[in-house]
């Protein structure tokens, strides 16, 4: 046997590992939807069972329940706050970038960032009494309040980073042609990063849609979201499995489509431009 | 450009300070004072820092979801790092099909995390129908009470899986940031592939780990939604982290005065952290 040969049979190999290894790895999500298009009595078999007839009795079921009510706060609450927040953030960015001495720059950065890394619970309590006092409990807009401010930060990193790309010169001579600082902004710099700012917008719209904490604390009895549905289901139906996976993959659905499509993206999002 | 003005960045700026540090402020107003929600007659007196004595001093619980937080935070990031690593040194070469599977493995970090706990609990880790439990009596190995018995480890593996991609993700940047050059003059020099790992790959994707460590802890650190939906905190206290604390105290008990107390030490903490990772974003030159 040449070295060749055993080298490629060697790759071979691991590929064939790799792949066994990444089914593994997400075969839980794969098992819950399969486990979606079974009967109940089908899920509970002692053993696995990998063949069986598929039904989809348990999505028409998940359906109910409310859903469409869980599903349009959930829709309401990730749309609105990421719109609001590339409202405020794009143009946050852009001034950051192109009219700010770097060291300002940088420390409003800084700032900006501190606020996503607060933990959470630090302000639950006033937010709740607050949203109290103003009759805004169960009420799908502190929801979106509080989401705005959570992708807020996201958005001016990730916008900014986009921005920093922008060669300095399309930006300077767009300025010279008469075009004003909004102008600049609206034909220059946005259309110029708008794929980057596609993504953006996903990723906010993961975030929210996947936040448990708030919900469940400022909307829990009424203007709920898809997670505190399934969190409901917990206590009260944990004896139908079917069901819940035919609702969680319901559920999953939206965000995993979403953060695939901006999957290019997520390293500069996640990591706040501490890696390129 | 410097010399126009441009104040687009207020709307936004005024946003966060309204949002987040005014309630902050409240915050510390309220865990100045006693505010016990189910005894409204006893008002909201001033109690200067009883409430941080008390919950730092008087309370085993606070120190014991201190201490939970620290295990489920590190221990998630140690296993999601070994498994992230590896995973992205095998997607790492080139082979057919790559790009699909580097897509699909970050499904775990989409997937909705108090819907992922829900599956881990009733699919994989259900002492009588999980499939975990199946395949351990497949292997003859004993039935195991996952959330009862072994309740931190359990959360732990959930929350890895979950973390396991932001890892992949990270690595993968490095390995593909490899300074080609340098390998390539290693290579020439004869260097072996286990020198060149420590001299040449190691430093290099050193900055990428502490990136990833850093952040991973204050993201991990929030983790809510999970225990909520697992185990509730328990049995009895030993799944309770701080959030998750702070929650029981503020909305079980109804004592905004210590939830508030506790949720202020809270952000003390994260800003321990957010110092280092400050310092290390610094370093890295950060504009």
């Amino acid at each position: 046997m040449t070295a060749k040969r055993r080298h490629s049979r060697l790759g071979a190999l691991y590929t064939a590992i790799t792949y066994v290894v990444v089914l593994l790895f997400i075969f839980p999500v794969l098992w819950t939807v399969i486990t979606g298009f079974k009967t109940e009595s089908q899920a509970y078999s002692s053993s696995p069972l990998f063949l069986f007839q598929p039904t989809v009795h348990q999505f028409l079921l998940a359906f109910g329940g409310g859903f469409w009510n869980y599903f349009s706060n959930s829709l309401l609450a990730s749309t609105v706050s990421t719109v609001v927040a590339l409202f405020l953030g794009v143009p946050c960015a852009y001034a950051m970038v192109f009219y700010m001495h770097r060291k300002r720059s940088k420390n409003l950065l800084f700032f900006i960032l501190s606020t996503r890394f607060m933990p959470f619970a630090a302000i639950i309590v006033p937010l709740y009494v607050i949203f109290e006092r103003f009759n805004l409990l169960n009420n799908i807009f502190s929801l979106i309040i509080v989401y705005t401010a959570m992708n807020l930060p996201l958005v001016v990193w990730m916008s900014r980073s986009y921005f920093m790309d922008l060669p300095n010169e399309v930006m300077e001579a767009s300025l010279l042609d008469g075009c004003s600082k909004w102008g600049a902004l609206l034909r220059v710099a946005i259309p110029m990063s708008v794929s980057g700012l596609t993504a953006t917008a996903l990723l906010s719209m993961v975030f929210a849609w996947n936040d448990f904490f708030f919900a469940v604390n400022l909307t829990f009895t009424h203007s709920g979201t898809l997670p505190i549905m399934v969190s409901s289901f917990m206590t009260n139906e944990s004896l139908f499995i079917a069901k819940v996976s035919a609702l969680a993959t319901l559920i999953i659905i939206v965000p995993v489509i979403l953060g695939l499509y901006a999957q290019k993206h997520l390293v500069r999002g996640l990591t706040a431009g501490a890696i390129k | 450009m410097n010399s126009i003005r441009n104040r687009m960045h207020i709307p936004g700026v005024v946003y966060l300070i309204i949002s987040t540090q005014v309630p902050f402020l409240y915050a510390l107003w309220l865990s100045l004072h006693g505010w016990h929600l189910l005894e409204p007659y006893l008002g909201q007196p001033f109690v200067g820092l009883h409430n941080y004595y008390y919950e730092l001093f008087q309370n085993p619980v606070f120190w014991t979801s201190v201490v939970n937080t620290g295990e489920l935070v590190f221990g998630s990031l140690a296993v999601s790092l070994v498994g992230g690593t590896g995973l992205a040194f095998l997607l790492n070469r080139p082979f057919f099909g790559r790009n699909v599977l580097r897509a699909l493995v970050l499904i775990p970090f989409l997937v909705t995390p108090s819907v992922s706990s829900l599956i881990w609990k009733n699919l994989f880790f259900n002492s009588n129908f999980g499939i975990v439990n199946w395949l351990f009596g497949v292997m003859n190995l004993p039935n195991v009470a996952w959330f009862s018995t072994i309740p931190m480890e359990s959360l732990i593996i959930i929350t890895a899986w979950q973390w396991t991609p932001f890892f992949i993700l990270i690595v993968t940047a490095g390995l593909q940031s490899l300074p080609e050059e340098q390998v390539e003059a290693a290579q020439v020099d004869g260097a072996g592939r286990f020198r060149i790992f420590a001299h040449v790959i190691s430093p290099h994707l050193r900055t990428y780990y502490e990136a990833a460590i850093l952040l991973g802890t204050i993201f991990i650190f929030q983790t809510f939604g999970k225990i909520y939906v697992a185990t509730g905190g328990g049995p009895g206290t030993s799944t309770t982290t701080l959030p998750f604390y702070t929650y029981q105290v503020a909305f079980i008990h109804w004592n905004i005065g210590h939830a508030a107390a506790i949720g202020v030490f809270g952000v003390i903490l994260a800003i321990i952290v957010a110092r280092i990772m400050i310092r290390f974003l610094d370093r890295e030159g950060g504009q």
